[in-house]
């Protein structure tokens, strides 16, 4: 579904920095992945690059089989509204707009007529738990439920991939948990490909597999269950 | 710490730069028309007044009647005044050759003999054969011209030179040609003398002369000598010092000074909205670094300071590039002001490069720099008052505006309704600058409910802009109304342009359907033959003759010969139209106001009495039964007034009476206008046709049918107005730049929502839609509100500023069709004018977008 191969990101002329060196990975179809690391690691890089909104210095970017490096920027812009939702940790809503237009706006970026498009954010508004929220503007709500609202955006168009930068990141641990229950019941329903960059180790206990990086490369890719056992053999 | 604040301002500007240039435009256009304006009415009056001093040559007074002059016979008594040195008598005549450019040529007619004691004649004595240039006038086709004059035409001595003279084409031989120093400077070198005697033949002058120019004997000073010539000439008579004179003229040219003074500052107060705009978003840019200063110490008044200094230096360095600027552009603003002076007002000046006058530098200078700390006042103080907790908070939300408080709405309304109420109400009698407020007032009030007024028209375009554009335009408009007072500012600065645009066009509109329906009443001759291109000519005229001939043609019915002039009066001058009173009245009917026209007329062709123009009346408050008593050369001119016409011929009023009467009083034969009226069934345009080949090679005549003549003079009044459209132009043009200013500002300022925007799947294509959509928002906010205030400011100017400049009453008649136009037009410069910010938008990084603060 989501392949890397060999993808470098690199900065600067004379000394080069990489953000991210000859990375490869796989990630399937319904797969919930983290990507964890320190400050710096190259976490937020490799999420701007499988979403298109940057570009490898070398390597093959493939979502299902399309290497989205070679597309021009318009088709890549194109892949994202069909393909990928995507979850901020500002949750990046914009403020002029009520909660039902903000959800309705990649559909109507789309061309879909406006009274459709608001129906459907309506219902997945609804579906978030924030059926009585639809006519309130972003500094009018609470920070979860800006990220429900970013989260009802992004899954509006019931993209095949999510892509998350920690997305729990400006939350407090109970609402944090919420999303992230959130996050299961719409993976579950939707069986969406999730890719979250996060920091927190809960989070990412929600996932199926842990990729660790450091310095811009991949330096462990464990099953949550493996990761979990082995937290705790560490604890013990 | 100053310097601290000031290294930080720095920055900013060099981070900025783009915004600091176009502001600093702003300033610089601003000021650069207002001293644009003041130099070229300066040079101007400056031009006009060096003709009359140069020709005045030594002499220390001047005796001038009016127009038409006054009998030779007062030269005698003016030489046998004690204490007159000398005394000579002039006639100067501004015309045409008969070469084929048929350029203008000032003629002095100067007494052959006498004259070189007043004025210095440098003769050029290459090639000349003639031992006293001067003596050769005796000659009645003997004529000296300048070198330049000379040169233009490849004359020299014995050369022929045909000129248009009131008795037809006529050749003078070239006897003397003079160097381009003193007298021949004058009127750009186009200067010819003459004898004075043949001039009054030629020029159809009678036994009358222009001026006689004097110089006291040193044993008496000028001011006893005046008070001596006072006492002996007749009343009709003015005694004045060559270098008072430039006073009447700049009295004559005060309509079109007044216009164009007010028209400069409308592109100051346009120069506020975008400096006030610049700061606002300056300070919204800058929240976070308040916060920090602000949280490491620095005191409110510092903060306050740093923005006010900054708008300081914004101020000088726009004013000092602003002074430049207007100084260049005071060379063509004074063309066409003495082109303007020579159309409408006959004023032959003599070209010369733009006065620099420190004064009015150090004046715009001042101007700028106050316009520039005004325009940042607010923003500043609310940098000031920025409480640091919230700068320093990183809040999702960006800071809303406040909109409009109700009391600042109040205020605004407030002001509208008291402008409305004094400009319908108001006195009269306080004068136009204090009226002027009037405006003011209402315009300010505007500006006050500016904020509201957008967000309202913002909300109502939304759904239109939602049907229409979708997504994009909804963003687009809701950009608008996020940032209401960065929105209005810009609003601020079109609403200011355009309505001064669309009340300018309505006046002339207006101007226009009064004059022409009052041409189609009063001016119904078939054909008029004019003596100048301009309005009238102040020194050229027909003899009576011409029209006798005239009457000769088959087909002719009538002639009617017109005399128009202007007369000294209390304190200003007054046009004088001198009609043949039966061959007016039989052509008009209903036209006379006040008295009973049926026992009027009699009487007016009688030569009993006299008709005055209602703006005449307004201004001197006078009416009928009033005598109306004129300066003359001969006996007292006191007549009653025997009724009002409605006349648009002056701003200064007019006086209508017979012109028998006028050749009586002021022995002054000529002929400025004459019209023709055409036997039932002829053809005008072959009676034109004939009346054409009648006056061809004998006369410099302008021959129109009478549809031709009312566009003339349409084209006439165009004329003078457009260096005012011409102002509003660059008005227009700084509002433009507020547009780029806003709009780079709302990307930057936007940068993490067209981000999030592209992120979500926002096409770059989809991205440039929506901040040209923002544009044309804007201009369409600014068109309607400009189209607001222009009623505002129309009805001011029809109601207030026509009474007060020319007494005139002109019904309320707003230009849709220049709002229609205008839309479009406002459209395309702002679609312009976003097209950098756009290309900036679209380009933006997204990654850099969605991680900015």
């Amino acid at each position: 579904m989501i392949e890397l191969e060999n993808v470098t990101r690199s900065y600067g002329e004379g000394k080069t920095v990489y953000a991210l060196n000859a990375v490869s990975l796989q990630i399937m179809r319904g797969e919930r992945v983290a990507v964890m690391g320190p400050s710096g690691s190259g976490k937020s890089t490799l999420l701007n690059l499988v979403c298109g909104l940057d570009e490898p210095t070398a390597g093959a970017i493939r979502i299902d089989g399309v290497d989205i490096a070679r597309l021009d920027d318009d088709a890549r812009t194109r892949l994202r509204r069909e393909k990928i939702g995507m979850v901020f940790q500002t949750f990046n809503l914009l403020p002029t707009l009520t909660a039902t237009e903000n959800v309705s706006l990649p559909l109507r970026l789309q061309g879909v007529a406006r009274k459709q498009a608001e129906q459907r954010a309506n219902r997945m508004l609804e579906k978030v738990g924030l059926s009585g929220r639809t006519t309130h503007r972003p500094d009018e709500v609470s920070g979860g439920e800006r990220q429900r609202i970013a989260i009802a955006r992004a899954l509006i168009f019931e993209p095949p991939v999510l892509l998350a930068d920690e997305p729990t990141g400006n939350l407090d641990s109970t609402t944090g948990e919420e999303i992230l229950s959130l996050m299961d019941e719409l993976h579950a329903e939707f069986n969406t490909t999730i890719l979250m960059v996060t920091h927190n180790e809960e989070a990412a206990g929600h996932c199926d597999r842990i990729i660790r990086l450091r310095d811009g490369k991949v330096v462990s890719t464990l099953a949550v269950k493996v990761h979990n056992e082995l937290l705790a053999t560490e604890v013990g | 710490m100053f310097s601290m604040l000031a290294y930080v301002t720095w920055k900013q500007w060099r981070q900025h730069g783009l915004r600091t240039v176009l502001t600093l435009i702003g300033i610089a256009l601003g000021v650069a028309v207002f001293f644009a304006v003041r130099t070229a009415n300066v040079t101007l009056l400056s031009s006009l007044t060096t003709t009359i001093e140069k020709m005045a040559g030594k002499a220390t007074l001047q005796v001038v009647g009016n127009e038409g002059g006054f009998p030779e016979a007062v030269w005698e008594t003016v030489k046998d005044t004690p204490g007159v040195h000398v005394a000579q008598p002039v006639i100067e005549v501004l015309a045409n050759t008969a070469f084929e450019d048929e350029g203008s040529l000032l003629i002095v007619g100067v007494d052959m003999l006498g004259d070189r004691e007043l004025r210095e004649y440098q003769f050029d004595e290459e090639g000349s054969e003639i031992a006293d240039p001067l003596v050769a006038l005796a000659q009645p086709d003997s004529i000296l011209v300048s070198r330049t004059f000379a040169d233009a035409h490849n004359l020299k001595d014995g050369d022929r030179l045909p000129l248009y003279t009131s008795q037809g084409k006529k050749d003078f031989i070239v006897r003397g040609i003079f160097k381009p120093a003193g007298i021949g400077e004058i009127f750009g070198g186009q200067i010819a003398v003459m004898d004075v005697f043949n001039a009054q033949f030629v020029f159809n002058r009678g036994r009358n002369i222009d001026r006689i120019d004097l110089m006291n004997e040193p044993d008496v000073t000028v001011a006893e000598l005046q008070q001596r010539l006072k006492d002996r000439l007749p009343a009709g008579l003015e005694i004045t010092r060559p270098t008072s004179r430039g006073q009447g003229i700049e009295n004559a040219v005060a309509a079109m000074r007044i216009g164009m003074t007010v028209a400069s500052f409308i592109a100051l107060l346009v120069g506020i909205f975008i400096i006030f705009n610049t700061f606002s978003i300056s300070v919204n840019q800058r929240w976070k670094e308040i916060g920090i200063l602000r949280a490491l110490g620095v005191e409110r008044p510092n903060v306050q300071r740093m923005f006010l200094a900054e708008s300081v230096l914004m101020g000088i360095f726009g004013s000092a590039i602003g002074i430049g600027l207007g100084f260049f552009l005071a060379i063509g603003a004074e063309r066409m002001m003495s082109q303007i002076a020579a159309q409408l007002f006959s004023y032959a000046s003599t070209q010369q490069p733009p006065v620099f006058r420190w004064d009015y530098a150090l004046t715009s200078f001042a101007l700028g720099v106050v316009t520039s700390v005004i325009g940042a006042w607010l923003p500043a103080r609310a940098a000031s008052r920025l409480n640091p907790i919230l700068a320093l908070h990183n809040i999702e939300t960006r800071q809303r505006e406040d909109v409009l408080g109700r009391t600042r709405m109040l205020i605004g309304l407030a002001m509208v309704v008291a402008g409305l109420l004094l400009v319908r109400f108001g006195p009269s009698s306080v004068g136009l600058s204090f009226q002027f407020g009037y405006s003011a007032l209402m315009i300010g009030g505007l500006v006050l409910l500016l904020p509201k007024l957008a967000e309202w028209t913002a909300r109502l375009l939304r759904p239109l802009m939602d049907r229409l554009f979708g997504s994009e335009g909804v963003l687009a408009v809701d950009a608008m109304i996020q940032s209401p007072r960065r929105t209005s500012a810009t609003v601020g600065a079109l609403m200011i342009g355009l309505s001064f645009v669309f009340s300018i066009g309505a006046y002339v509109s207006s101007y226009q359907k009064t004059v022409y329906d009052w041409m189609d009443r009063m001016i119904n001759a078939d054909i008029i033959i004019n003596a100048s291109e301009n309005a009238r000519s102040r020194t050229y005229h027909f003899s009576e003759d011409l029209g006798k001939q005239l009457a000769t043609i088959p087909g002719v019915r009538r002639v009617e010969n017109v005399r128009f002039t202007f007369m000294p009066y209390a304190d200003d001058s007054v046009a004088v139209v001198l009609l043949d009173m039966d061959g007016w009245l039989a052509r008009v009917k209903d036209v006379i106001e006040g008295a009973d026209e049926a026992e009027v007329r009699p009487k007016l062709i009688r030569g009993e009495g006299v008709l005055v123009a209602r703006n005449f009346a307004v201004r001197y408050k006078m009416g009928v039964g009033d005598r109306l008593k004129l300066p003359t050369p001969t006996e007292a001119f006191d007549l009653p007034i025997l009724g009002v016409v409605e006349d648009y011929t002056s701003e200064k009023g007019a006086v209508f009476f017979d012109r028998e009467l006028y050749k009586r009083y002021w022995n002054d034969p000529a002929v400025d206008l004459i019209n023709l009226s055409v036997d039932k069934g002829a053809s005008v345009a072959a009676v034109k046709q004939q009346v054409q080949r009648v006056i061809k090679g004998q006369h410099r005549a302008f021959i129109f049918t009478n549809a031709e003549y009312k566009k003339y003079i349409m084209d006439l009044i165009n004329g003078f107005f457009v260096l005012n459209y011409m102002q509003m132009a660059v008005a227009v043009i700084i509002a433009a730049l507020g547009i780029v200013n806003t709009l780079i500002i709302s990307v930057a300022e936007r940068k993490r929502e067209l981000g999030v925007l592209r992120a979500i799947g926002g096409l770059r294509s989809q991205i440039r839609k929506m901040i040209l959509l923002e544009a044309a928002s804007i201009a369409i906010v600014g068109v309607i509100s400009g189209a607001l205030a222009g009623v505002l400011n129309t009805y001011f100017l029809v109601r207030t500023a026509a009474t007060m400049i020319g007494g005139y009453t002109i019904p309320f008649r707003f230009p849709i069709m220049t709002v229609l136009i205008a839309l479009p037009i406002a459209l395309v410069i702002a679609l312009a004018a976003a097209w950098w910010p756009a290309r900036k938008a679209v380009n933006l990084s997204i990654v850099e977008a969605i991680g900015y603060e």
